[in-house]
């Protein structure tokens, strides 16, 4: 139990605040807006997923919300002319993909430090996409919103699917040998090296995971709502590093599960809203997120001590 | 059953540049034996391990396993053909857990592969088990002991059907519980037809576990007898394998001593750091007096360095510098102290190696060099000079590279480093490792003339003559306690080695 | 992480050289091909606009040298524009009393920085991160995201438009910077243990740098210049904004690494960094300036783009000379 401590943890003070709100605001629970609110949030679990397995291989991506605004618009784009939802999909996962593949050369195979490398692409795609789309929005034909379904069944289908992909990659990471391998990689790479691991195909491959789950992310997010908003992705990567590194999994590597990573993901998606119904401002959003990392570090920071002393 | 020997090793040797690590090495390991490999620092064990698990290709000599030659023995081929080493540091994952490092070390199974938690966790159960480790598969690996981890590097081992284990040094850090739990691994492991290299200091567990035993000296093996006897009386003593150990003449070619010494330098009372495993140290170094610190690895004579030096303090006992009880809180503390630490490890810790020779001899001494914190590069070229010169460095200049440079020559700039600091107390770690006959000489005659003016100077080395040539007096530390304290005059060979080995 | 390889004189001259000639193209280029590009007027603006940048540049070049990063500074920056508009406006102090207690603020927020990162060893890069959302959370937080400052003392404002002997006071804060920083790297005992610790951060302690504190210092110098960057923005724009050095972090580390200072620490130099910076300067005013560019209004953008593509190229390079050398030798 003590391996899960930091799961734990998270768990409590997500649950002291639902009752905090199911006292002070009960309209919290409602279930429409909850609905709402939780299906907004499925474009962010699905890129925290991928994050939380860049994270465990020792690595960032920082561009991750750059990437998410090309998918959104290659995949409004393909919608708006006309394609169907499926080729949408698969266009928006393959840009994901490819735009995963690069960073995963860059760090992999030329050894550049993932942090840099993610900035430069970050700036770098979010520039091509302003250049391109000039901030406008694309209007999308009514049989994309909700697959064209009621909105209740586009919900839970988004809902279903988000948990079932966390399943099913936590199954992974957890019990099958390729899963383990980050675990390996991120914790002593030149360790995982000489049990016959390949480093470099791992890290490569959790870019391109990344990458392809941003593509679906930002299908996930298109369904949404009748238009593509090209600023759609900003700042995405902050929530999807956040929720992670909340969630336990260590940005020195090798640490961390994915049901963690979603329990902060709730924590941090609950602390807005709960501040919007206690009458805070919501301006405080991106400061209180800071500060979770920042706290989140230093409580790591501090295990690592402990334990090594 | 195949009566060839697991192990056959006829006249190996190896050379490093001009360095003849092994001059015609004998070896042999029979199945089901404890193979005992004894020697001081420096006398070859490590390369010949090394030349064994395939890290090092030997220049001549045949190799056998299992009765059949090998050339071109790769760490890989090596670990196919059954041979596997524990070495003092495990090379486990932190983060995972004990099953699942097993599970990782023995098998690389497909990406999709299933990852069966339950055979994994019976598996490294059963491991462990065998060698009678009572370890839970499930913990995380960073949360284990040393001796722990290396339990189940052992349980690694064995699950991958080595025939012939090395054990480096096995029990070093281990408590006599841990030892016997050690010792009874080595006996399952003998009685299910593994052989077993085992390197130690410990006599007294050489006597207990070996069959027979080989000494190494200087690249050469001296002697291979069996321990013990038809019905198990020893067949050779203590003394023997320490004279076998040792036996050559000690070098009249040493400066001669001092004369009349100084006031302390240094005094330490009861000095202990939990941390670094040092427990209770007394010893004083005047000024003018070389005090050699003997021992073998793991002995603790460099943690005793570095508490000096100030990177692991001290928490219990007292420490005076020229009288004045202090604290050192810091390398930086040290210096200002006017304690300076030429270190053993010349790469991590000796010089920078990007850095050029001139500014990692003054990085010591910016405060005094340069006062008001602003650079004098004519004054830096100016020392580098200097230090060239005096100490004989063969570089292109004061600017070329710290890695541009031979180990011993490094090894002067790391010297030259404390040197300009003026430092009252020095102490050196190893400083002729690696270091060529005539470079030898000429740091040994520094170190003397460096005591001659005035300066305290405590000696590290695992070179004995070098200890006994060079130092007045001679401490002697064993499992991170001073054991004994000799006189120069004394001091053999032979009084030296036994402190430094014997039975507690 | 890796260790940077040995510099080479070679290595260094080559990298300067070729930083030189980039500069020299694009300058050329512009100057032809931009319209009013090489006007006296233009020069002027250059140096106005790419000040604060230039500043958060020379501060990123030391952190960088020890082998760590901020990611901060360009969010600080908005933090301290707002808490000097808060100063001035909110609670009517004098300018002098605001502008010392931004500068304050901005050495406070280095030192949180720094507190984490060199004391309790926390990966710069995460603790970065955090700082670089808490800061300008609390920018825009403060603000509520819509509130900007707008008038102060014409004093104050003189620092953004006025000139000195002909120059713009921005170009003379900026060579004050510049020749700080200069001196800190390349001509201090400081610098001296900052290439050390860059190299090697234990091979640094064993030869009794105090490494904490030299690590430390980079960061807090980088809060400080980020509130200078801060107070020049506002003089500049007559605006105190929450958003203000929004990206200058990533032009910041694009110039520090075109100008040859290596991304892992030990090796650099300030002078590589000024050229550095102008080189992302005069592409930055120079691309707005093309005509199919100037038409479009895509100025902004692609110059922000061909940073990033540029900071990839600046990274990639000596990995790949070195690939190509080595393949040579064999």
């Amino acid at each position: 139990m003590k391996r899960y401590s930091r799961e734990l943890t998270v768990a409590i003070a997500l649950s002291a605040l639902l009752v905090l709100l199911a006292i002070f605001a009960p309209h919290f629970f409602q279930p429409q807006p909850l609905l709402a609110r939780l299906t907004a949030q499925v474009p962010v679990l699905v890129l925290t997923i991928g994050m939380a397995v860049v994270i465990i291989s020792r690595q960032i991506d920082i561009s991750v919300g750059s990437q998410f605004g090309v998918c959104a618009v290659v995949a409004g784009l393909m919608s708006a002319a006309g394609a169907p939802l499926g080729f949408a999909l698969l266009t928006a996962t393959l840009t994901g993909t490819a735009m995963g593949a690069l960073n995963g050369f860059l760090v992999a195979w030329l050894g550049l430090p993932s942090i840099v490398v993610s900035l430069a692409t970050m700036v770098t795609w979010a520039e091509v996409l302003r250049l391109f789309q000039q901030g406008r929005f694309i209007n999308l034909p009514p049989r994309v919103q909700w697959f064209g379904f009621s909105q209740l069944v586009g919900q839970a289908s988004l809902l279903f699917f988000a948990l079932g992909l966390l399943g099913a990659m936590a199954y992974f990471l957890k019990n099958r040998t390729g899963g383990r391998h980050f675990y390996a990689v991120g914790s002593d790479s030149e360790a995982a090296r000489l049990a016959g691991i390949n480093p470099r195909g791992v890290t490569m491959l959790a870019f391109v995971l990344m990458g392809t789950l941003t593509g679906i992310a930002a299908f996930c997010n298109m369904v949404q709502s009748p238009q593509v908003d090209p600023k759609c992705g900003v700042g995405l990567e902050m929530k999807a590093i956040a929720a992670a590194v909340v969630g336990g999994v260590a940005v020195t590597g090798g640490r961390g599960g994915l049901w963690g990573a979603f329990f902060g993901l709730l924590l941090l998606a609950t602390i807005n809203p709960a501040l919007t119904y206690m009458h805070v401002d919501a301006y405080w959003e991106k400061a209180i997120q800071g500060l979770v990392i920042l706290l989140a570090v230093i409580a790591d920071g501090l295990r690592t001590k402990r334990s090594a002393a | 059953m195949n009566s060839a020997p697991l192990l056959r090793l006829t006249k190996i040797t190896k050379s490093f540049g001009a360095v003849r690590a092994l001059k015609g090495v004998s070896f042999e390991l029979n199945s089901g034996e404890v193979h005992a490999l004894l020697g001081e620092n420096g006398a070859g064990k490590s390369t010949l391990i090394k030349v064994i698990t395939g890290a090092h290709k030997p220049d001549g000599g045949i190799l056998e396993i299992a009765g059949s030659q090998v050339s071109d023995l790769t760490p890989t081929r090596a670990r196919e053909l059954g041979i596997a080493c524990i070495y003092q540091q495990p090379a486990l994952f932190p983060e995972l857990s004990v099953a699942e490092n097993i599970g990782l070390r023995l098998e690389c199974g497909a990406t999709f592969g299933c990852v069966k938690w339950k055979k994994l966790h019976a598996n490294a159960l059963r491991l462990l088990k065998q060698i009678g480790a009572d370890i839970d598969p499930d913990t995380p690996v960073h949360s284990l002991s040393m001796p722990q981890q290396q339990l189940v590097e052992i349980a690694c081992a064995l699950g991958s059907g080595a025939k012939t284990v090395i054990m480096d040094e096995p029990t070093a850090s281990l408590t006599r519980t841990e030892q016997e739990l050690l010792f009874g691994v080595v006996h399952t492991l003998k009685t299910s037809g593994v052989g077993i290299v085992y390197i130690s200091h410990r006599l007294e567990e050489i006597f207990a576990l070996a069959d027979r035993v080989t000494v190494l000296r200087d690249g050469e093996s001296i002697s291979t007898q069996a321990v013990r006897g038809a019905e198990g009386s020893a067949l050779i003593s203590e003394t023997d394998l320490i004279a076998l150990m040792v036996g050559r003449p000690v070098s009249a070619l040493y400066p001669l001593k001092a004369k009349v010494t100084g006031k302390p330098v240094l005094e330490l009372c009861a000095v202990g750091c939990e941390e670094s495993g040092v427990k209770e140290v007394s010893l004083t170094v005047h000024a003018g007096e070389i005090l050699g610190l003997a021992g073998l690895v793991g002995a603790g004579r460099t943690e005793l360095a570095r508490i000096i030096f100030g990177i692991t303090p001290a928490d219990s006992g007292t420490l005076a510098i020229n009288g004045a009880p202090v604290r050192v809180l810091s390398p930086r503390h040290a210096v200002e102290l006017g304690i300076g630490y030429v270190p053993e490890d010349r790469r991590r810790h000796g010089l920078i190696m990007q850095m050029p020779i001139d500014q990692n001899m003054t990085m010591a001494v910016h405060p005094k060099l340069f006062p008001n914190s602003l650079l004098n590069i004519r004054a830096e070229t100016a020392l580098g000079v200097h230090f060239i010169e005096k100490l004989g460095i063969k570089a292109s200049g004061p600017d070329a590279l710290g890695g541009s440079l031979s180990g011993g020559n490094q090894q002067k700039v790391s010297l030259a480093r404390w040197l300009a600091t003026k430092p009252s107390l020095l102490i050196l770690d190893e400083p002729t490792q690696g270091v060529d006959v005539g470079a030898k000489s000429e740091i040994h005659r520094l170190i003397r003339d460096l005591a001659n003016e005035g300066m305290g100077v405590l000696l590290i080395s695992s070179d004995l003559p070098e200890v006994l040539g060079l130092s007045d007096r001679i401490a002697v530390m064993r499992g991170g306690r001073l054991v004994e304290t000799l006189d120069s005059t004394q001091a053999t060979a032979t009084s030296v080695m036994s402190a430094a080995l014997r039975s507690a | 992480m890796n260790a940077s390889p040995a510099p080479t004189k070679r290595h260094w001259l080559r990298h300067e050289t070729l930083l030189l000639l980039v500069l020299f193209a694009e300058t050329t280029y512009f100057f032809y091909f931009a319209r009013n590009f090489g006007t006296a007027d233009n020069i002027r603006n250059i140096v106005r606009h790419s000040a604060e940048m230039g500043l958060l540049a020379l501060a990123m070049m030391p952190v960088i040298l020890t082998g760590g990063i901020d990611l901060s500074v360009g969010s600080l920056m908005g933090l301290c524009a707002v808490i000097f508009g808060v100063l001035t406006h909110d609670w009517h102090w004098s300018t002098l009393q605001a502008v010392a207690a931004t500068l304050v603020a901005g050495m406070l927020a280095g030192g949180f920085n720094a507190a984490l990162i060199a004391f309790l060893r926390l990966p710069p890069l995460i603790v970065t991160l955090g700082t670089f959302s808490l800061y300008r959370g609390l920018a825009e937080a403060t603000t509520q995201g819509t509130k900007i400052y707008r008038s102060f003392d014409s004093d104050f404002l003189n620092l953004g438009d006025q000139h000195f002997f002909a120059l713009p006071i921005q170009a003379w804060i900026f060579a004050f910077g510049a020749l700080f920083f200069w001196v800190l790297v390349h001509r201090t005992t400081l610098g001296r243990s900052f290439r050390a610790i860059g190299f090697s951060p234990e091979g640094a302690l064993y030869a009794g740098i105090p490494v904490g504190h030299r690590t430390a210092l980079p960061y807090m110098l980088a809060g400080l210049t980020a509130a200078i960057a801060a107070l020049l923005f506002t003089a500049r724009l007559h605006q105190a904004r929450a958003d203000a050095g929004t990206g200058y972090e990533l032009a910041a580390i694009t110039a520090v690494v075109l100008g040859g200072t290596s991304i892992f620490g030990g090796i650099g130099s300030v002078h590589g960094t000024l050229i550095g910076i102008a080189a992302i300067a005069v592409l930055n005013n120079g691309i707005a300036r093309v005509p199919g560019v100037l038409k479009a209004g895509v100025g902004g953008e692609l110059a922000s783009m061909l940073t990033g593509a540029l900071l990839l190229i600046a990274l990639a390079a000596p990995i790949l000379t070195r690939f190509i050398t080595r393949r040579r030798a064999t």
